[in-house]
């Protein structure tokens, strides 16, 4: 018996077999037997008079079966659950394949002591021939288990993915707007409502506009000016937080404004750059935010000054803005775009490379030059 | 209860000053923006309890922490954080004081009442969990009213007597209140155990002797102090120095 019917103690990565100690899956093995008693009924119906007869004796002796395999796999998916995907596979199938051939031979050795004197055979529901019936049932029982257990695995995959998909979106949302951000700026919010409220109104003011952006879809495209000015809204609010450490300078006059972009690809370096860079260091310092048109590509730097040795050790979240972003250029333009960063000389730099003119996201959108 | 306010944002110091202002019985002494700045008025004002902000620039508020704790008659460290789930779940495991920012008046007069000292091992655990960096890199020791931060990388040994442990370095020679073992625990590998009173760095070391007696010296490279071995920590000792070399 397993300690718990339901609730299974590792509740990590999902096993591809499911739980068979539950009365869910004993029902559902039931059924499933009854469908394949069914089966050989119908099939067989041509070799024998009673329809019915044929599928009573096949059921009982399925459900012996399937009951039996079921008990089995309850008391092994433990052990099973520790082994490699393709080795708990086999050796649930020869799991399976045995205890077909151990009840098959039980059934007949039952017969044959039952039929011991009446030797009307051809009524009797119990086989005759010994080896044949061993075979045959094994043959099926593997075949069955086989068939089973690629339907369970290919469930648990499909389990798995979506599992996966939902977290991957909950991570890019999460990685759009860091919580570390929000907390601070509701602090900074806090604190401004007395001593400047008009401050403060228009810090909230900012907030809302940047989730408003942030809360659209990761698809959205926008144009370049609005990009640059959520980026603005977020320097905005930073500089209120951190004062007379951090100084932000633009120089874009060269990016076409018209352009259409993904949204929210400038905003995080930006938001990269205050938190692993101005804020580790107690002078502060300055980020410098550059664009310009090589032929028909952009480019977008963001450039930051880096602590040597930043009291925190924590570079993750840096990579999987920058990975966020560079997924989200690559769906926009296939092979066409790419992210770059530099360390040098304490100066951390990334930059967005992407196509200005005859892009596909020109679709839609108002014509320009 | 006089209170050390450290935040390196000023509208964080400034929301916590006028919070306090509306408690009772609070007197904020002063303002801090970085870990240093904090330590030198810790030294200087005596403060009851530091609010201290968990990340900052330069030292972590652990650091400062830790600091705050080697010195004598330490005031109690209550640490404020925006949003770090890693460190909140360690405070809450240590039962460490915390707030988190934008903080609640009651929470805040709450955490006052029950502030407390912080142990040098509550502290390391919660930096452990919380994967922030609480090596100091430098030991503070008093000098009189002064603090005097001695960098870590020019220590050359901690020698302990009855109560205090000397700090030799390039800089001369210091007594700080503190215990060798956790000295010891916090800056290994780079410290070796070689008796039961002396933890020496290991790059300062130049060699290794052994006496008529079959005693085992510790000779130190630039200060020229020659330090006994204890039996007990010898074997490892040799390990270290032939494993390394």
């Amino acid at each position: 018996m397993s300690a718990n019917g339901t609730a299974q103690p590792s509740s990590g990565p999902t096993f591809f077999l499911p739980d068979f100690c539950g009365s869910r899956a004993v029902l559902a093995v039931v059924l499933i037997v009854e469908l394949v008693a069914l089966v050989f009924a119908i099939a067989r119906q041509a070799l024998h008079d009673n329809f019915w007869t044929d599928l009573a004796t096949s059921s009982l002796f399925l459900l012996w079966v399937g009951l039996t395999c079921t008990a089995v796999l309850c008391r092994t998916r433990g052990w099973l659950h520790t082994l490699p995907t393709a080795r708990a596979a086999s050796i649930a199938i020869l799991l399976l394949v045995a205890t077909v051939a151990i009840v098959s031979e039980v059934v007949f050795q039952v017969g044959r002591y039952w039929n011991i004197d009446a030797d009307n055979a051809a009524f009797s529901i119990f086989p005759r021939d010994h080896a044949g019936f061993l075979l045959r049932n094994v043959a099926v029982g593997f075949i069955v288990s086989a068939l089973a257990l690629r339907y369970f695995y290919i469930n648990a995959q499909h389990q798995r993915s979506i599992e996966m998909e939902a977290l991957a979106r909950i991570r890019a949302l999460q990685a759009r707007i860091r919580p570390h951000f929000l907390f601070n700026s509701m602090n900074t919010i806090a604190s401004l409502t007395r001593s400047n409220p008009e401050q403060a109104e228009q810090a909230v003011e900012d907030l809302a506009d940047l989730f408003r952006a942030s809360l659209n879809d990761a698809t959205t495209r926008i144009s370049l000016e609005e990009e640059i000015e959520i980026a603005r809204t977020h320097a905005r609010i930073e500089e209120l937080r951190l004062g007379k450490r951090l100084r932000v300078e633009w120089d874009i006059d060269q990016l076409p404004l018209n352009a259409r972009v993904p949204s929210l690809i400038v905003q995080p370096l930006l938001e990269n750059a205050v938190y692993h860079g101005i804020e580790t260091l107690p002078e502060g310092g300055r980020i410098a935010i550059s664009g310009s048109r090589v032929g028909d590509a952009l480019q977008i730097e963001v450039r930051n000054p880096m602590a040597h040795e930043a009291g925190y050790g924590e570079r993750e979240g840096n990579r999987m803005a920058l990975e966020n972003i560079r997924q989200r250029l690559e769906l926009a333009w296939p092979g066409r775009a790419r992210v770059e960063t530099e360390l040098e000389n304490g100066e951390f730099c990334a930059r967005l490379i992407f196509p200005y003119a005859d892009s596909p996201l020109l679709e839609g959108s108002s014509p320009y030059s | 209860m006089k209170l050390l306010i450290v935040d390196d944002e000023p509208p964080a110091r400034e929301r916590l000053r006028r919070l306090l202002a509306e408690i009772e019985d609070c007197e904020v002494i002063a303002e801090a923006e970085n870990g240093e700045e904090a330590l030198s008025v810790c030294g200087e004002l005596k403060p009851d309890v530091v609010l201290l902000d968990v990340r900052m620039p330069g030292l972590s508020g652990i650091q400062v922490a830790r600091h705050i704790d080697s010195l004598e008659d330490p005031p109690a460290v209550i640490f404020t954080t925006a949003y770090d789930q890693y460190a909140v779940d360690a405070f809450e495991t240590e039962a460490v004081g915390y707030l988190l920012k934008p903080v609640r008046k009651e929470k805040l007069a709450h955490a006052l009442r029950h502030a407390g000292r912080i142990s040098p091992s509550r502290l390391q655990k919660v930096a452990e969990s919380a994967r922030i960096e609480h090596k100091r890199e430098q030991i503070c020791a008093r000098l009189g009213e002064q603090l005097r931060l001695i960098p870590v990388p020019d220590i050359y040994f901690f020698l302990a007597d009855q109560k205090y442990v000397t700090v030799k370095h390039k800089g001369g020679e210091n007594l700080i209140d503190e215990s060798l073992k956790s000295l010891a625990e916090e800056f290994s590998p780079d410290f070796i155990r070689i008796h039961r009173n002396a933890l020496v760095a290991e790059k300062y070391i130049s060699a290794v002797e052994r006496t008529g007696a079959g005693q085992y010296v510790v000779r130190m490279r630039e200060c020229g102090s020659v330090l006994e071995v204890s039996r007990r920590h010898a074997a490892e000792l040799l390990r270290r120095i032939r494993g390394t070399g």
